[in-house]
């Protein structure tokens, strides 16, 4: 059974206003423990409102999600438990940061779920160190003396520190610097590999869901309208241009050289791959 | 969640109808003088009449009557209240006796007063909201500019509150996404906020308020450094894109308010007096 399950879920916005907005339209989703999903769309097209959905921040207007078998559209569901397990990180985290310490900050959740002081330190000192930062030397410092960078690995660390089965983050390397950005995706990479944590991940870069997801779901106007391994979805270059998406630079690059005439195979996502059948194309192999 | 669906202020409602049309400073006057006659009206042909205005005016803006009610919703205590205070502890001491709790004698006459004065209460308000339904808040706040640019002569900064009141406005549906925003954020990290008893609630809400004013702050200067790199300098000089103008309907507008204010305001033995 799937871990996460959304069965025709909408979401209306403001309904019964005249400011009523239809952002999420009768998606049906499923999410597998383990798996790392990459979802991508355009702006507006309804993976910030989707997510919200899995970790009960969100009741569906109408549908239902499930998560770990326990109906989310029940009032009587247990929210708290499901927080617990599906750990969310919001768009530009550091903004959100309240602590006088770092500490403090990513105490906030283990705090909230009623731990024992020294369990709060090490899962804090844990988390800390999963996303690259000393817990003794960034400890006591304030979060607003921090790098950008810093604050946000300092949120995301907040996140963890809940110690999530289920990772869902939205957009978690915008805005920043190039090795900002592969230092970032690179923690949950690890995170995924070596815990076996499910990630869903809310991108606008099709080389970053390219490089990190092995399945993509891809959005548009509220509506799933592709779903499958990131390798078949970017074949599908065409479709993704119309929507205002594209593909990762490699395939693009591929798909030029195949425009020119030289025969290379179309599903290609990285860099390697790409050296690898464009020298197999001119039988340099 | 959703703040936006219970915060109402300043609330616009975009429909293309006559009152939408009236220059705001016209809407303004007409209800500067609405309130001065509910607040004279007395007696029940003045109320009727009144109500027969407001419903008038409701139906040629268009603006469903279902949405002025809701308006009313964040004053119904205030109104129970009112009412309730004024039936019981009137100071009527004579007229009709209808029953007594306690030693306190309740008149019809102190029932009536009660009834009206809430009624008065419904009114203004409504009046109140229909300006705000009617009236995007730049318009709104450019009337005020203009009907305060008179008084610039004896130290009325009439511009800059008016831009203050622009920006204020601009910013309540902000600030409230933003709430929402960290409220979310800290409720997926196991925080609570509708449980516990008030001072716990209270205390939930610091990590909230500390975030909001870092973000409400750094907003204020990037708002000030993009006005001063579009050469901002207030007042004097400024020219603007929509011009306010009288239109001969605003004349009409202003006329009807008046006629209706006046004879909403002169009680209805007057009125005999005066024409018989």
């Amino acid at each position: 059974m799937a871990f996460i399950e959304c069965e025709t879920l909408t979401h209306i916005y403001l309904k019964g206003t005249p400011m009523e907005t239809v952002a999420v339209r009768d998606v049906t989703l499923r999410i597998d423990q383990g798996e790392f999903v990459a979802i991508i769309g355009p702006t507006g097209s309804g993976k910030s409102t989707l997510v919200q959905h899995f970790n009960a921040l969100l009741r569906p207007t109408s549908g239902t999600v499930r998560v770990g078998g326990v109906d989310l559209s029940d009032p009587k569901a247990d929210r708290k438990a499901v927080r617990r397990q599906v750990g969310l990180l919001f768009q530009y985290p550091e903004h959100q940061l309240f602590g006088e310490t770092v500490f403090e900050d990513v105490s906030f959740g283990p705090r909230n779920l009623g731990l024992p002081p020294d369990e709060v330190k090490t899962r804090v000192e844990e988390a800390l160190r999963s996303v690259g930062l000393d817990p003794a030397e960034f400890g006591p410092r304030s979060p607003f003396s921090l790098s950008g960078g810093e604050m946000r690995r300092v949120a995301a660390a907040g996140v963890l520190a809940m110690s999530p089965t289920v990772l869902v983050l939205d957009e978690p390397a915008a805005g920043l610097d190039p090795r900002g950005k592969t230092e970032m995706l690179g923690h949950f990479r690890a995170l995924h590999a070596q815990r076996g944590i499910t990630v869903v991940l809310i991108t606008h870069s099709m080389d970053e869901a390219a490089a990190l997801a092995k399945r993509v779901v891809v959005l548009d106007r509220g509506r799933v309208v592709m779903d499958g391994p990131a390798r078949e979805v970017f074949t599908r270059a065409d479709e993704l241009t119309a929507i205002g998406l594209g593909v990762p630079a490699v395939t693009d690059l591929v798909r030029r050289l195949r425009a020119r005439g030289l025969p290379v195979r179309e599903n290609v996502l990285t860099v390697d791959e790409a050296r690898e059948a464009i020298r197999e194309a001119l039988g340099w192999s | 969640m959703e703040l936006t669906r219970y915060v109402t202020i300043g609330q616009y409602i975009p429909r293309d109808s006559a009152v939408h049309r009236l220059d705001p400073r016209t809407k303004i006057a007409a209800v500067t003088m609405l309130m001065v006659a509910i607040f004279i009206v007395r007696d029940f042909a003045g109320y009727a009449l009144l109500t027969a205005f407001l419903l008038g005016v409701i139906v040629a803006s268009q603006i469903p009557i279902g949405y002025v009610l809701r308006g009313l919703r964040p004053i119904l205590f205030l109104l129970l209240l009112t009412v309730i205070l004024n039936t019981f502890f009137s100071g009527v001491r004579e007229g009709t006796p209808l029953f007594h709790i306690r030693g306190i004698v309740v008149y019809r006459e102190a029932v009536m007063r009660a009834i009206f004065i809430g009624y008065r209460l419904i009114t203004l308000v409504a009046v109140t909201s229909l300006l705000t339904f009617t009236t995007s808040p730049v318009e709104l706040t450019d009337g005020i500019e203009r009907i305060l640019r008179p008084f610039r002569r004896i130290g009325v900064p009439a511009h800059e509150l008016a831009m203050m009141m622009t920006i204020a406005l601009r910013f309540i549906p902000t600030l409230l996404e933003e709430t929402e925003k960290i409220m979310k954020a800290q409720m997926a990290r196991g925080a609570e906020f509708d449980r516990g008893g008030a001072l716990r609630r209270a205390r939930a809400l610091v990590p909230v308020l500390v975030p909001l004013f870092v973000s409400a702050f750094r907003r204020a200067d990037e708002l000030a450094l993009a006005m001063e790199a579009r050469c901002y300098r207030g007042g004097e000089h400024r020219t603007r894109m929509k011009e306010l103008r009288f239109a001969p309907r605003d004349g009409i507008a202003l006329a009807v308010a008046l006629a209706a204010a006046v004879a909403i305001a002169i009680p209805y033995g007057l009125w005999q007096r005066l024409v018989l």
